[in-house]
């Protein structure tokens, strides 16, 4: 979530980390604020976007610095919350990425010690605690601080006694450091760097790191100096445009007939009848596998669901989806149950977390991303990557049609391997794969029917989206996708459920948006409608272009293409992303940069 | 005073050997291009080196850290995004004075170097046969008039052999450098700039060599193995092997019963040659390669891990680390009209002028048994070709052939 | 120096094709026209193109966004009222002496550069045809333009303007005059200039093709595509035999029994065969499926196509998405067609079939048929008349 850079060398510290805080933006953008070392320690925050504190930046000089962009956890968003924070005497500031569970106890103590504090946040009680515990020595004075506190870190630390050097500290929070030449860096995230160098060294939990112009040393939890090998990272981050349209997340809606194919590509053959993997999964995939649990957050849980309801129909193996967050309290574990964890960014804090004791406990592991070189991908056993290219607009969209395709090839594949359905049915999804994105195609050129719709639900209250078998996930994730960026109040039901309590809710004023499929489960959901519509709300159907029934019982219906049948949960999907777009966009909300909101949650 | 060595260059011709390494880190007699440019300087009296890298400069950073091992003391500075030669020794302006440049990827010889040391600011250059495919140099009395861009009719036959003496002037040049027609920032045009307002020295260069297609590195090899010494010390060496001429085999490498060798052959460490297979001049084996029995090679460049282990002929060619040869493997070096071989790097047809050249394979490939590779193939790194297979011209990375 | 290219134009003329994309991204050798301007481009001391965009300029930038050779600014043009005016978008970039280009044209860096290199003010490239009356035939005297003449009746020249000029920054206060009297085209501006006295040098372009028509690209295809590199990537099977410059794009598959002959270029991720043949001048786009014992040449074979078993196509045009059942037959031949009041003979021409279009088996298309998008034909049918977007064929 915040993102965080430190840079010693040569080249003016300001702009290396204004430069680098503008690429990290995505990760949490209440305020910003930056250090700058120059004999003394300068500190300028702001609230706001980066650019505020550009503009607000006076010229300062300095070779060495640190940088912070805050997405709040604790304490409300203004100018002293936001990191770096400094301490008493002044000599030291720093930053803090994480969550400190114990600081109450501790700030209690500093300020009978008569450290005086000026912010809310947990992050300030570090700033003081290193203070305390220095004796001349930066890496050994926050050594001893993280010692006393209880919670997750990435920290960045310098001192105006010590004034070639920044220490950072990694635990459970992202932080890299950047090899370059007479000069460093430490990040939470690669983007960051990449303009600069290209080489990497990924830090693991319990590691502390001493960076100055010309030397990186790297501590174990052991305090014992280890060696690391560097990663180079050859992949371009391109600088995503928008190519015209007005919101990334309209690009993203419109990237996906091609995503799809990029997602495909090169994983099946026609021909053959084949869904091959890269090899690493393959071999996973061989293990007798007898379960399967999925482990996710957000809108990749809701991909989780789905992949349930395609698994357990193709393969017959049982699947459990859980919330990565609650994995470690429940979920079962066992060599026979294959762990799939699904996460865009490769770094939720609570999924890998989850990754984590699954390997732990012995289950062969794979995690469904789109960011190579995640965290993810380096802890499970194998990975497969979604390869929708950057995905910028905080709502997810392409990744996470991205994610279902993925899991629809994980269940024909699974299915193959256990006998449960033969090459004419890979065939079959095979051919219907190939011309989804045709399918997707339509569905984007019937944007203004979509639009229209979209007009009757900018002032409701509250909306609620409902489906039957794997529709049901999708109107979750329709409900989200339309509280994340428009803030109307949304939730998402089994068709069936509704009359077990939700429909004391219903009024003339709550309109409900139904997914519908025409197989086995339509008879059910169209009784439900007629149920939904004696209550009073107004219904809005999506339905496939030759059904003609659901006019009768609908007051609006959006259309999809027939066929593939098998796949309309993904075009439903497409067309609940353009209709909360719309409301959004209609509304004047920030799509791109939904209010609190960020891409990629690292702390749990 | 300090030598800068541009260092950052891909070297896309020389794919597929330089999609894994950069093309100052591809091995001649098995020490890379830099390395011997390095031992050059040294010995031409330079003690302090900056090597400018990018590309893949972990493998430089490697194989050289600070310099220790070879006496010297080595710093590096990343060039970034390529820009051109200019911009490359640009980015050494606040860590040199009066300095030498050397093209990494080009070999000169030490007393040269000395020669270029004595006066600045001086460039060095060298006559050659097929000056249309270099900046040709006009002078006047030694003295630089301008380095004329490549020119199908060049009027001289002096090129500019890409080395230099400069002094702090020459950033200001760089600094006002605009982009060539071909969109870089050019080190030959902050130098003509330099030579309307100073005098510039002119040089001829008695020794270089320049290899830009990966068949020039066998020119390279057989020319500096001409000039090894035998040495077999601490290598197992078993009866009724033959050696002859001179033959460098590294330590703990085993010969095995049978074996012929024809000098000058360079070995590496590690390998295990043999029994009964013939390994004639000119060829150089990096370490830990295993060459079979029957299995004859000729005039070739085998790098490190590859091992050519059963009834394999392979001539003329190159073969890049960790790649297989199945049994039966074979690759042919001669075309039957015995006209000049081409190649294609690319997707550009090359005449390479020579009447014998075998196949230029790269990392991780797999040759299947019985496989027929024909003159002139280049095939690319993690290829797969399949038993009894005939392959020609240019295989992409990541290919299968069947 | 810096170059503007106009690329705003819908292409009417070029439907179904245009419907989804600017005339500017049709693709020819596998690359939409405007990259191969832009490679040519790239060979000139030109560092920055001004690209004017309009209809579906999302097209454009999304292709465009990680081009790496040249500078690219777009500016929009907001109503397509004609070339002058979309120069007019320009204006603020342009400080110096420019080029101007018309970004559906392919031109070579030869001629841009005797264009560059020229010392007059005002230059324009011309180029002999063989069919002068179609375009703006230039009159010249002396090597200075007098008149370009818009589709004379009788002969009148044999070199036509190409629309590719270099001028100076002034050439805006002109084009602001000609425009306030309504007249939107720049061979007016042009015209105007050279009544007032001003000498416009003309210089002869080497290669230069317009693309009008859809069966225009057939012809600039079979050209554009000599330049094919020979590339061998993805999984070629044995008994497959592949003769002259033929690209095989990378993951493509192509099976035993395949003969292909270049040039010809295949793009990535297909999958071929077996015993399928391509013969020369035919370009593949990503992701097509061609099954086996199916004919094609000199064809244009967009991306994510599917083309069955038993097909024949030859000088054909197929659309992006478009699913072929087997025996499917597209001949070349010789065929007349009416368009804007005129009568064209062509002599080698196939069908033209849109974009996401299903075709049942046994489906034949005579010579010169164009056929919209998303139309949906039964099985055993013989198209003998063109065939509107979104129809379908019982």
């Amino acid at each position: 979530m915040c993102g965080i850079i430190g840079y010693t060398g040569y080249r003016k510290a300001p702009d290396v980390l204004i430069d680098a805080l503008k690429k990290l933006e995505y990760r949490g953008y209440d305020s910003a604020g930056i250090s700058v070392l120059d004999k003394t320690i300068k500190t300028y925050k702001e609230i706001g976007e980066i650019t505020n504190l550009e503009q607000n930046l006076p010229k300062i000089k300095g070779n060495i610095g640190i940088g912070h962009t805050r997405w709040a956890t604790h304490g409300e968003v203004n100018k002293q919350n936001a990191h770096p924070h400094t301490s008493t005497n002044k000599k030291i500031s720093l930053i803090h990425n994480g969550i400190i569970e114990n600081y109450q106890t501790l700030k209690e103590n500093l300020q009978e010690k008569g450290y005086k504090f000026t912010s809310d946040t947990d992050s300030e009680v570090l700033a003081h605690l290193v203070e305390d515990e220095y004796q001349g020595n930066l890496e050994n004075a926050v050594t001893t601080a993280l010692k006393k506190i209880k919670g997750s870190y990435a920290v960045l630390a310098m001192s105006e006694d010590e004034p070639e050097k920044i220490v950072g500290a990694r635990k459970e929070s992202p932080l890299v450091v950047g090899l370059g030449d007479n000069e460093n860096f430490l990040a939470s995230d690669i983007p960051a760097l990449l303009k600069y160098t290209n080489r990497v060294l990924y830090l693991d939990d319990g590691e502390l790191c001493v960076i100055n112009k010309n030397q990186t040393t790297i501590y174990n939890q052991n305090q014992k100096e280890i060696k690391k090998q560097p990663t180079i990272i050859d992949w371009d981050i391109k600088d995503a445009e928008k190519s015209g349209f007005p919101h990334f997340m309209l690009k993203e809606i419109h990237d996906q007939p091609e995503t799809i194919n990029q997602v495909l590509r090169g994983r099946i053959s026609e021909i053959n009848r084949t869904i091959t993997f890269n090899e690493a999964v393959e071999k996973t995939l061989q293990n007798q596998i007898q379960s399967i649990n999925i482990i996710a957050c957000g809108t990749s849980y809701y991909a989780g669901l789905i992949g349930k309801y395609l698994i357990e129909q193709l393969s017959g193996l049982p699947v459990t989806v859980e919330l990565a967050s609650e994995y470690r309290f429940f979920g079962t574990r066992n060599e026979q149950s294959l762990v799939i964890a699904v996460t865009q960014s490769g770094e939720t804090a609570d999924t890998l977390a989850a990754l984590k004791e699954a390997k732990n406990s012995g289950s062969p592991t794979l995690v469904i991303t789109n960011v190579i070189g995640s965290t993810a991908t380096r802890i499970a056993d194998s990975y497969i990557l979604t390869q929708s290219g950057p995905e910028i607009g905080v709502a997810a969209t392409k990744t996470f049609t991205s994610q279902i395709i993925v899991l629809l090839l994980l269940a024909l594949k699974t299915g193959l391997i256990k006998d449960k359905i033969g090459s004419d049915e890979i065939y079959k999804y095979i051919l219907h794969l190939k011309e989804l994105p045709r399918q997707i195609r339509e569905v984007l050129a019937r944007n203004q029917d979509i639009f229209e719709i979209a007009q009757t639900l900018k002032n409701a209250q509250s909306v609620f989206f409902i489906g039957r078998g794997i529709n049901y996930p999708i109107s979750l994730e329709g409900a989200l996708k339309l509280k994340e960026i428009s803030y109307i109040h949304a939730e998402g039901f089994a068709a069936g459920e509704l009359k077990h309590g939700p429909f004391a809710l219903l009024t003339k004023d709550t309109p409900v948006i139904a997914a519908i499929t025409r197989d086995a489960t339509y008879d059910k959901i169209i009784a439900n409608i007629g149920e939904v519509k004696a209550r009073g709300p107004k219904v809005i159907a999506i339905s496939d272009d030759q059904d003609t029934e659901i006019e009768k019982y609908a007051d609006y219906t959006l259309r999809y293409p027939t066929n593939p049948k098998e796949l309309s949960f993904s075009l439903i999907t497409i067309i609940l992303q353009l209709l909360a777009y719309h409301v959004a966009d209609l509304r004047g909300c920030s799509i791109d940069k939904p209010r609190n909101l960020a891409k990629s949650v690292t702390v749990e | 005073m300090k030598c800068v060595i541009l260092a950052a260059g891909e070297g896309k011709r020389m794919h597929p050997l330089t999609y894994t390494r950069p093309k100052v880190m591809l091995p001649i007699a098995n020490k890379p291009l830099l390395e011997r440019n390095l031992i050059n300087a040294k010995s031409a009296g330079l003690k302090e080196f900056i090597f400018i890298v990018n590309y893949k400069s972990e493998m430089v950073r490697n194989h050289f850290e600070d310099g220790k091992k070879w006496n010297v003391k080595i710093q590096y500075l990343n060039q970034g995004e390529p820009k051109g030669t200019a911009h490359a020794i640009g980015t050494a302006e606040k860590f040199v004075d009066n300095f030498i440049v050397l093209c990494g990827d080009t070999i000169f010889g030490s007393s040269d170097i000395k020669n270029i040391m004595q006066k600045q600011p001086s460039i060095g250059l060298v006559k050659v046969e097929n000056p249309q495919e270099y900046g040709i140099v006009q002078t006047n009395s030694q003295k630089v008039v301008m380095i004329h861009e490549k020119t199908p009719e060049p009027f001289t036959d002096i090129i500019n052999a890409g080395i230099y003496h400069f002094n702090k002037q020459i950033f200001n040049n760089i600094k006002k450098t605009q982009k060539s027609p071909r969109g870089e920032y050019e080190i030959t045009d902050s130098i003509n700039m330099l030579a309307e307002k100073t005098k510039i020295q002119a040089i001829n260069l008695k020794q270089w060599r320049d290899v830009v297609y990966p068949w020039h590195l066998l020119d390279a090899n057989e020319e500096i193995l001409q000039n090894i010494k035998k040495h077999q010390t601490n290598a197992t060496i078993e009866k009724n092997t033959t050696i002859k001429g001179n033959v460098k085999i590294g330590k703990n490498t085993q010969i095995l019963s049978g074996t012929y060798i024809q000098g000058p052959v360079i070995i590496g460490e590690n390998c295990k040659i043999g029994p009964n297979c013939y390994i004639r001049p000119n060829t150089t084996i990096g370490s830990n390669c295993h060459i079979g029995n029957a299995c004859e090679i000729k005039n070739s460049i085998i790098m490190n891990n590859t091992n050519i282990p059963h009834q394999n002929y392979v001539g003329d060619s190159i073969i890049g680390e960790n790649t297989n040869l199945g049994a039966g493997a074979k690759i042919a070096n001669l075309r039957f009209d015995k006209k000049n071989i081409k190649a294609t790097i690319n997707g550009n047809k090359i005449d390479t002028k020579r009447k014998k050249l075998g196949a230029i394979i790269g990392d991780n490939t797999q040759i299947g048994i019985n496989a027929m590779l024909n003159n002139g193939s280049i095939i690319g790194n993690n290829v797969y070709v399949g038993p009894g297979s005939l392959t020609s011209g240019e295989i992409q990375p990541n290919s299968k052939i069947f | 120096m810096k170059a503007v290219i106009l690329a705003a134009g819908e292409g009417k003329r070029l439907r179904p094709f245009t419907e989804t994309m600017p005339k500017v991204m049709l693709p020819v050798a596998n690359k939409p026209v405007l990259h191969h301007i832009l490679e040519a481009v790239k060979q000139t001391p030109i560092q920055e193109v001004i690209l004017v965009v309009g209809y579906k300029k999302e097209v454009i930038m999304e292709y465009f966004k990680d081009y790496k050779n040249l500078k690219i600014t777009y500016v929009e043009q907001d109503k397509q009222l004609g070339t002058a005016h979309a120069l007019l978008q320009a204006k603020k970039h342009i400080k110096q002496p420019f080029i101007v280009l018309a970004g559906d044209n392919i031109i070579d860096q030869k001629s841009i550069n005797n264009l560059i290199k020229e010392k007059s003010d005002y230059a324009i490239l011309i180029k002999e045809h063989l069919q002068p009356s179609k375009y703006g035939v230039a009159i010249i005297e002396k090597n200075q333009l007098k008149e370009i003449i818009e589709k004379p009746e009788q002969k009148l020249g044999k070199y036509i303007s190409t629309g590719i000029y270099k001028l100076p920054k002034t050439i805006f206060n002109t084009i602001q005059q000609t425009t306030e009297q309504g007249d939107y085209k720049l061979t007016t501006t042009i015209q105007t200039l050279i009544d007032q006295g001003t000498k416009i040098t003309t210089i002869k372009a080497d290669t230069w093709m317009d693309i009008v028509y859809p069966w225009d690209l057939i012809h600039v295809n079979e050209i554009m595509i000599q330049q094919t590199k020979t590339q061998t990537s993805g999984t070629i099977e044995k008994g497959v035999t592949i003769k002259g410059s033929v690209h095989i794009g990378k993951d493509t598959k192509i099976y035993s029994g395949c003969y292909i002959v270049g040039p010809t270029i295949i793009g990535e991720g297909c999958e071929i065969g077996p015993n399928t043949c391509i013969f020369p001048s035919t370009t593949i786009g990503d992701n097509t499926v061609i099954q086996p014992f199916t004919e094609i040449k000199n064809s244009i074979i967009m991306k994510d196509n599917h083309i069955g078993s038993n097909s024949y196509l030859s000088h054909s045009i197929i659309g992006r998405g478009t699913i072929l059942r087997n025996n499917f037959s597209s001949v070349s031949g010789k065929t007349k067609i009416q368009i804007e009041n005129e009568l064209k003979k062509l002599d080698h021409i196939g069908s033209m079939i849109g974009e996401d279009c299903t075709i049942g088996s046994n489906t034949v298309i005579e010579p010169g048929i164009i056929i919209g998008r998303k139309c949906k034909i039964n099985p055993l049918n013989r198209i003998q008349n063109n065939i509107q977007s979104d129809t379908r064929v019982m």
